[in-house]
């Protein structure tokens, strides 16, 4: 049988592209040669939230008595922590495969390998079984980069964040090579957990394309809570446990029980006979113009195989611009309004641009920035607790270009800036509208009107 | 007696009505049934005509004023009767007869208003009522070219809605931008469900005064008419070759040497050669038209001149006739008409040249492919003169300065054969010229 489109990876690329194709009648047949989710769901988004939650559960637990909570004697499991990500992972994963049944997904458990493009179609060859399709999607995701750094092929003490997912106990001390969105969110669990955590980053600051302000203001908070930054540092050498990083040319060494390597991420272009079709590459990516189709007809790409965003949110909606153009709905991808969080303690999140971006481009901007005390729920609820949420609109006509937030629950806010983007509205929109309260999204609309203050 | 004119009401559920013109003026008669003023609501616009005779003589509102049903707004009477008594905001005395004369039923809710778009007329007034008017602009609507479907293509309220209607939906900032910047959108947009983006506006926002758009004059609409149609009606080719210009520059030295000698060009004197060439060539000094060739007895010979107000072809009638001093003359009177637009039109006439000739030597040209004046056969392109090497004898070698000749012609009249032949005569013509000044 002939579908109509055949999907490789099962991420949330992937899936999210099968259930939206199948939901609109489309025959899809879906390839995982691992669990279906993806990295989000397996070793990325989904237990990493799970185990940060616990963190942070212990963490209030420990501040209790600021709100007039004493609790004592108090301790966690690790193991517990361990098994109830691996609880909700199969959870999640679970959910995944029935939806796959209720849109009438055939979801093929095995390795495809792409053999032609003929006449037919495309041609998938997995375990054993023959598969054509006319249209084909690539959702094949990325890997963590391990550089080629010496001493560090080979050595089991250098963990990325599938192995450190899998850890047994708990490390007496961790050090972090990259301090990215990966980097500091592991950090802020081991942290909140009392292992030693020290931070090797070889930019100026970290959290890249996040608001700078805001995220040095991140890095102060937890260099208090006692995680040690090394900025503008070069790692230069891994020796077992010990790792050697060179600042403004001085050499120093550090040791760490365990070693993570969060440096960036790689998209997976081989091993599944991409080679076969001729795709185009671009920056170790797949090549996609904004409809997310490559330089071969009837062949798309959508999420990190691309390259350069590298999230799940975007990872979806870059499948459903291939169903909707599929299925007759004329759709295109569009970057500008795609959200960024940091799931630390207190969360980071922001869209749109930054400061540095519209500086960058040349755009002519005006900002606002108030403190998160401006927001009554946000006092109540953070005992002792700062943050920040900073606007940056057009010059001439207001529009919203970029908001970004730092404190709890910024990542369940940002959304509402997203719409704001993704509407093009303008500061006497954003006044017009109804925030409820009292809630600290109130920070968002307290900031808008600062404008004309 | 002095009676009041009112606002009427226009169904129970209309409390004001927008005013929109006094159709007579303050001192003048006014008759029975006739018109006296325009109102109109949210839906309709109307016309109320006079109750009675009388002559208008005072009036309380005026055009977008909001007036409340059934509040006075002017006064019907006899010259001289004292209307103190009225003034505006007074509602009738509650005996006041108030007659609810419907002129115009209102537009049913559901009617659809067909947008019908029209080009703007330059000078043109708008007819719009305020209300139209004001939301036109609140939500940068291009009114002016949207046909009115109230009384004399006025366009009403309901007219700006249905064409707002009928637009791609466009987010808050591409209002604000395309009401700013003028910027109209074309289509579906890039943005949430085709919502159309600043982005998608006629232009970025950045760039908007980038460029203009103006009206092409007259003579550029004829120039590109003639042009486009002379490729697509002809089968034109361009054969090139290369005259020895030695003498002919000789000749330049000598005549500007020489005191009191007329100022002849290399362009007089090229054109004199082509003259010559053509008197042998009757093919090539003629029309094609079609099924027949119009063979010209006389060289009536056509010179593209560039002015500022674009590209002219002047003809030289009977040019073989003139010595290369009448040539000389005749040439810079044509000229100088062109530039100061004296020149009698008739002489612009593609039809009146029997061949043309197109000399960009003067701007260094070295190559180019002329377009022909249909009906003429072919044009002759004269280019710069460029050192080019050339046997002076014995196998030797030197730089010898050449000047390039560039004949297109129409292969539905000439025959390559012949067009070359052509083409080298006036190559033989330039190098052996001789004239008499």
């Amino acid at each position: 049988m002939k579908y109509d489109l055949a999907i490789i990876g099962a991420g949330p690329g992937g899936y999210v592209a099968a259930e939206r194709a199948g939901a609109k009648g489309l025959k899809v047949v879906l390839f995982e040669k691992k669990e279906l989710g993806g990295v989000c769901l397996n070793e990325g988004c989904i237990p990493t939230k799970t185990l940060l939650y616990g963190a942070k559960i212990y963490d209030s637990a420990k501040s209790g008595s600021k709100y007039g909570v004493e609790a004592n004697d108090l301790s966690f499991s690790f193991d517990k922590m361990m098994a109830r990500k691996n609880k909700v992972v199969k959870k999640l994963v679970g959910g995944v495969g029935m939806k796959m049944k209720q849109f009438k997904v055939d979801v093929v458990n095995d390795a495809a390998m792409i053999q032609q493009r003929s006449a037919e179609g495309i041609e998938i060859e997995a375990g054993g079984n023959a598969y054509t399709a006319t249209n084909l999607m690539i959702c094949t995701g990325s890997e963590a980069f391990v550089p080629p750094i010496p001493g560090v092929q080979g050595n089991e003490n250098i963990l990325t964040n599938r192995e450190i997912l899998q850890l047994k106990e708990q490390p007496k001390s961790l050090v972090i090579i990259g301090g990215g969105v990966i980097g500091m969110e592991f950090a802020s669990f081991f942290n909140s957990l009392g292992t030693k955590v020290t931070i090797v980053e070889m930019l100026d600051e970290i959290l890249t394309g996040m608001d700078k302000g805001q995220s040095a203001m991140l890095r102060q908070m937890y260099a208090k809570k006692g995680i040690e930054f090394n900025l503008s540092s070069k790692v230069t050498k891994v020796d077992g446990t010990k790792v050697t990083y060179e600042k403004d040319g001085k050499t120093t060494e550090i040791e760490g029980d365990k070693i993570l390597m969060s440096v960036g991420r790689k998209p997976v272009t081989t091993g599944f006979g991409l080679e076969n079709l001729g795709v185009e590459l671009f920056k170790g990516g797949i090549k996609v113009d904004e409809k997310m189709r490559t330089n071969i007809p009837n062949v798309y790409a959508a999420g990190d195989v691309t390259g350069f965003s590298l999230l799940a949110h975007t990872a979806s909606r870059e499948g459903e611009v291939v169903v909707n153009n599929l299925s007759g709905r004329p759709d295109k991808m569009r970057y500008n309004a795609i959200p960024g969080v940091v799931y630390t303690n207190p969360e980071i999140s922001g869209v749109g641009l930054t400061e540095e971006t519209a500086k960058a481009k040349g755009i002519d901007y005006k900002i606002a920035e108030l403190p998160m005390a401006y927001a009554g729920r946000f006092v109540a609820e953070n005992e002792g607790g700062s943050g920040s949420c900073k606007v940056l609109v057009g010059a001439k006509y207001g529009e919203v270009l970029g908001v970004h937030m730092i404190g709890n629950p910024s990542s369940e806010m940002i959304y509402g800036a997203c719409m704001a983007i993704e509407a093009e509205m303008t500061l006497k929109e954003m006044e017009e509208v109804v925030f409820p309260h009292p809630t600290v999204s109130e920070i968002f609309k307290e900031t808008v009107f600062s404008f004309g203050h | 007696m002095a009676t009041p004119i009112i606002m009427p009401r226009q169904g129970q559920s209309v409390e004001s009505c927008i005013f929109t013109e006094w159709t007579k003026e303050v001192g003048e008669e006014v008759k029975k049934g006739e018109a006296l003023f325009a109102y109109e609501t949210d839906k309709a616009s109307f016309e109320q005509e006079a109750e009675e005779d009388g002559v208008l003589l005072a009036v309380f509102c005026e055009e977008g004023d909001e007036v409340p049903v059934l509040q006075t707004i002017g006064v019907i009477g006899q010259p001289g009767e004292n209307i103190d008594e009225f003034s505006a905001g007074t509602a009738p005395a509650a005996d006041a007869e108030v007659k609810e004369e419907v002129e115009e039923k209102p537009a049913e809710e559901k009617e659809e208003v067909k947008v019908v778009l029209k080009e703007k007329a330059e000078g043109e007034k708008v007819k719009i009522s305020p209300r139209a008017k004001n939301l036109a602009e609140k939500d940068a609507v291009p009114y002016e070219s949207i046909e009115g479907s109230g009384p004399g293509g006025r366009v009403i309220e309901r007219d700006v809605k249905a064409y707002e209607a009928s637009q791609p939906k466009m987010s808050p900032l591409a209002k604000e931008v395309a009401k700013a910047e003028g910027l109209e959108a074309t289509g579906a947009g890039s943005g949430l469900a085709g919502t159309v983006k600043a982005s998608d506006l006629g232009t970025n926002p950045v760039y908007a005064d980038d460029f203009e758009i103006k009206k092409m004059p007259h003579i550029r609409k004829l120039i590109a008419k003639a042009m486009h149609q002379s490729l697509q009606n002809s089968a034109q080719l361009t054969h090139h070759l290369g005259a020895d210009a030695r003498r002919l520059l000789a000749l330049r030295k000598e005549v500007k040497a020489k005191e009191g000698a007329p100022n002849i060009t290399l362009n007089d004197m090229v054109c004199f050669a082509v003259i010559k060439a053509l008197k042998q060539f009757p093919d090539v000094n003629a029309h094609f038209l079609g099924d027949s060739v119009k063979y010209f007895n006389k060289v009536h010979l056509g010179l593209a001149v560039d002015t500022d107000r674009g590209l002219m072809v002047p003809v030289i009638k009977n040019a073989d006739d003139l010595s290369i001093t009448g040539l000389c003359n005749q040439f810079k009177e044509v000229a100088d008409a062109c530039r100061t637009g004296s020149i009698d039109p008739e002489l612009l006439s593609s039809e009146a040249a029997s061949f043309t000739v197109s000399n960009l030597g003067n701007y260094g040209v070295e190559m180019f492919t002329p377009v022909i004046n249909l009906p003429q056969v072919a044009i002759l392109g004269v280019n710069t003169i460029v050192p080019r090497p050339k046997d002076i004898g014995d196998g030797v070698y030197g730089f010898v300065p050449y000047m390039g000749l560039s004949l297109t012609y129409d292969h539905q009249a000439l025959d390559g054969g012949m067009a070359t032949r052509f083409v080298k005569q006036v190559a033989i013509e330039i190098e052996n010229l001789t004239f008499d000044y």
